[in-house]
């Protein structure tokens, strides 16, 4: 049995930050239906719209892997009567789930104020870039926007060279887990009380709220934290060290001075490690290129999976900087059924993730690709809210449902 | 949103973030801590002074939870902890695999005495499997997630972010599954463990990455702030902007927009104010031409100050953001205008700053902080009295050093 069995959402938008957030109750049970238009694809669609892939906006594995267990129902949402359709589809949701640029729902008239006279008890969640109010809330999005606004792009990189940021856009990741718990919370709020709810998410603010350590160290001491590499305040040695093979490293990360014997003994006690200036964390901070230096040099012709195993049977906080080739045949992934392999008509056998999260009573289940655009029109209208298929079948000539 | 969830807060910093969530959206959460602070209560302190009500992690990471002190390895202590349990929604823990079954407060036997208790686990690799025994705190698991492969220059090894990210990712996380726990027990009428794996959270941060690779496999290497062929982090006079040189139809119009605020200052070279823009694509330029267009914007941002550029970025539409620090993130005029940021007083340690409040804004029941942080053992009479335990048990407990 699924968790949120019988529950219904309706997506609308695109990229990743809406989508992501919904495929927690897809993969549990909730019926999660997208609204989507071949005349506007989600530009994740249209990523890998190259020459080489013949299958256009139904032949993306980003959109394809982001949005298994959804339907798609297209719309043409500059049409009266393709709004009217979404309508319906709000009608028959439980929530609505959407991340558009703040204008787009109110020139549909779809806008929760407007929404709720006709369903007061309607759950809505909006999560774009900057939210829904303020000067700043129109300004166009694009991807680094978040990352570089919320503080994570200048605290990654070396000292000495420019700043990097963290691999992708980080809201993109951080800000749908807030919109999945928060989506959660009102429907319990709703069951309690009958009582539906707007929420205004800003994805910025997701960042800026989970830096809250960086905000209030900043606010109460003036203190601004910039990027240091691996190097950590509390931990010493602490970073990544080269390892034999081609790009093969090793992190490794030592809290306390017993931590550090465990390490020295783990190494065989080599020269560099008995030197006396390593013994105290203060010495070892004092000395720390040095230390670097020296444990790299020590790292250098091992291989990285062998060496963390070693040093974690001694208790050391160590693994081996794993590629994407490594996460796949991760073992402690693989316990956890992190990849599940499920075919693509167009793609073929392509390996979708799970998140992050096991319930004792439930697990997640991986049923369906992500959809083709479209793909579920006559199914959603017809099953779900009873059109008629030749009602259906008009929609389509007209060009309303595409 | 949560009134009347009453959560058992456990944990150590790994999930210091998900009570705190919950706490903001109307739970009540107990922060359980060891005689003496949680030992996370570490520096930087407030004022300079090493004191771990000072702690300004912790400050900042338990605003609006009750606070009690209980040592649940001792064996009143273990019984205390048992019979706050039993009227908890929620249990949060993050101790290695198998710690608190040793004890006998673990969820089998909390879940015994208590069918309707969700149970949230946050450990670096999850409760079992051949990695469970692991330890690891922020950098191994972004190590061994993927993120730091694909992060940092490519001459260098690969990098984390600075202020630790692991657990920022874990606390929404740990909440949404506990949200989800919580849903399902409205029908089953039973509690269940949550199972919640920094590592595992790792893998979303790559959106797709490892299945993409998969499916195509090619080489996917880390490249510094370039994506793809371009650069995406700039130099301005004051620190550093994201700003992209990719083309197509929908992105020109600021690429064009960009050098007429270069012209304006006297910074567009004539070949460059004299450009073709019609058919641009950043993918069909030759290396000499991308390091042609690099210097010229470059040599220009690195004159202006972020702020400067992110006010006339506003102003035109050109697609830049500043890639800021806690100052500037503090000072941006739509944080303001949405009211982010809250004061908080500190009366027992003379001060008061602000601390960003809980983002959402809704329309149902208030959500946001409620109040600072806990002091060590502060609602001990209040939380222990709930229970009946009080007075004279209360002084034995404290005098054994239990609570």
């Amino acid at each position: 049995m699924g968790v949120f069995d019988g529950i219904k959402v309706l997506e609308l938008g695109a990229g990743a930050a809406g989508p992501v957030a919904t495929r927690y109750f897809a993969d549990h049970g909730a019926t999660v239906v997208r609204i989507e238009s071949s005349r506007r694809p989600d530009f994740l669609r249209i990523l890998f719209l190259t020459p080489d892939n013949p299958f256009g906006v139904n032949g993306s594995p980003m959109f394809v892997l982001m949005n298994p267990n959804k339907k798609s129902v297209a719309i043409d949402m500059s049409k009266p009567e393709g709004v009217e359709v979404a309508r319906r589809l709000i009608d028959w949701a439980d929530v609505v789930s959407e991340n558009f640029s703040p204008k787009a729902m109110a020139k549909w008239g779809l806008d929760y104020e407007s929404l709720r006279k006709r369903k007061p008890d309607l759950l809505m969640v909006s999560s774009c870039l900057f939210g829904q109010t303020g000067p700043q809330r129109m300004y166009p999005g694009f991807g680094g926007q978040g990352s570089a606004l919320s503080g994570f792009n200048q605290m990654a990189g070396w000292p000495d060279r420019e700043a990097v940021g963290p691999h992708a856009t980080i809201t993109d990741s951080l800000s749908p887990r807030y919109v999945a718990f928060l989506i959660a919370a009102a429907l319990l709020h709703r069951r309690r009380t009958g009582e539906g709810q707007y929420i205004d998410v800003s994805q910025i603010e997701t960042g800026v709220y989970s830096l809250s350590e960086m905000m209030v160290r900043f606010a109460a001491t003036g203190e601004l934290m910039e990027r240091r590499g691996n190097r950590d305040e509390r931990g010493v040695p602490h970073g990544v060290y080269p390892c034999r093979g081609d790009d093969r490293w090793i992190a490794i990360a030592i809290f306390s001075d017993p931590e550090w014997r465990l390490l020295r003994r783990a190494m065989g006690n080599p020269a560099f490690s008995e030197d006396p200036r390593f013994n105290s964390a203060d010495g070892r901070r004092a000395h720390e290129d040095e230390l670097d230096e020296q444990l790299g040099r020590w790292t250098r012709e091992r291989d990285p999976h062998e060496l963390a195993e070693a040093f974690q049977a001694a208790g050391i906080e160590a693994g081996p900087v794993q590629n994407y080739d490594d996460l796949l045949a991760d073992p402690q992934l693989a316990h956890r059924g992190h990849f599940e392999t499920l075919h693509h008509p167009h793609l073929g056998e392509m390996q979708f993730e799970n998140y992050a999260i096991r319930l004792s009573d439930a697990s997640p289940r991986l049923e369906a690709p992500g959809p083709d655009l479209g793909e579920h029109t006559d199914e959603v209208l017809c099953d779900l809210l009873g059109f008629d298929r030749s009602e259906v079948q008009r929609l389509v000539e007209e060009e309303v449902l595409v | 949103m949560l009134a009347g969830v009453r959560v058992l807060d456990l944990s150590d910093e790994t999930a210091w973030l998900a009570g705190k969530i919950l706490a903001e959206t109307g739970a009540d959460v107990v922060k359980v801590e060891r005689p003496g602070g949680d030992p996370g209560r570490t520096g930087p302190y407030l004022g300079g002074v090493d004191d771990p009500e000072r702690s300004l992690r912790w400050l900042a990471l338990n605003t609006s939870k009750r606070g009690v002190s209980l040592d649940w390895r001792t064996a009143k202590g273990g019984a205390l902890l048992r019979r706050l349990a039993e009227s908890a929604d929620v249990l949060i823990e993050s101790a290695a695999p198998g710690t608190l079954d040793e004890l006998g407060v673990g969820w089998e036997t909390l879940h015994q005495e208590n069918p309707r208790l969700v149970f949230c686990s946050v450990t670096p690799f999850g409760r079992t499997g051949p990695r469970a025994g692991w330890r690891a705190h922020d950098l191994v698991v972004v190590a061994m997630g993927g993120n730091a492969s694909m992060t940092g220059d490519a001459d260098r090894p690969p990098v984390r972010c600075t202020m630790p990210t692991a657990t920022l990712h874990a606390g929404p996380e740990a909440a949404a599954g506990i949200g989800m726990a919580l849903w399902a027990r409205e029908t089953t009428g039973r509690g269940q463990l949550v199972d919640v794996s920094l590592h595992e959270i790792q893998l979303s941060t790559l959106v797709t990455g490892p299945g993409q690779h998969a499916h195509s496999p090619r080489d996917r290497k880390r490249s510094g702030a370039v994506m793809g062929r371009t650069r995406e982090i700039w130099r301005a006079k004051d620190g550093w902007i994201s700003y992209g040189l990719r083309g197509g139809p929908a992105r020109v119009a600021n690429l064009v927009a960009t050098v007429e605020l270069m012209h304006e200052s006297g910074m567009a070279p004539e070949w460059l104010r004299s450009y073709d823009w019609s058919g641009y694509n950043h993918n069909t330029l030759s290396s000499e031409e991308i390091a042609r267009f690099e210097a010229a914007f470059g040599a220009f941002f690195a004159t202006k100050t972020r702020r400067d550029l992110y006010e006339q970025a506003l102003d035109r539409r050109i697609m830049l953001a500043p890639c800021n620090d806690a100052r500037e993130i503090s000072e941006q005029p739509q944080l303001r205008s949405r009211e982010l940021f809250t004061t908080v007083e500190y009366p027992e340690l003379g001060t008061a700053f602000e601390h960003p409040d809980f983002f959402a804004k809704n329309t149902g029941p208030r959500i946001g902080i409620r109040s600072r942080a806990p002091r060590i053992g502060e609602h001990n009479a209040e939380v222990y009295g709930e229970l009946g335990v009080g007075g004279a048990d209360l002084e034995a407990l404290a005098a054994e050093g239990v609570i």
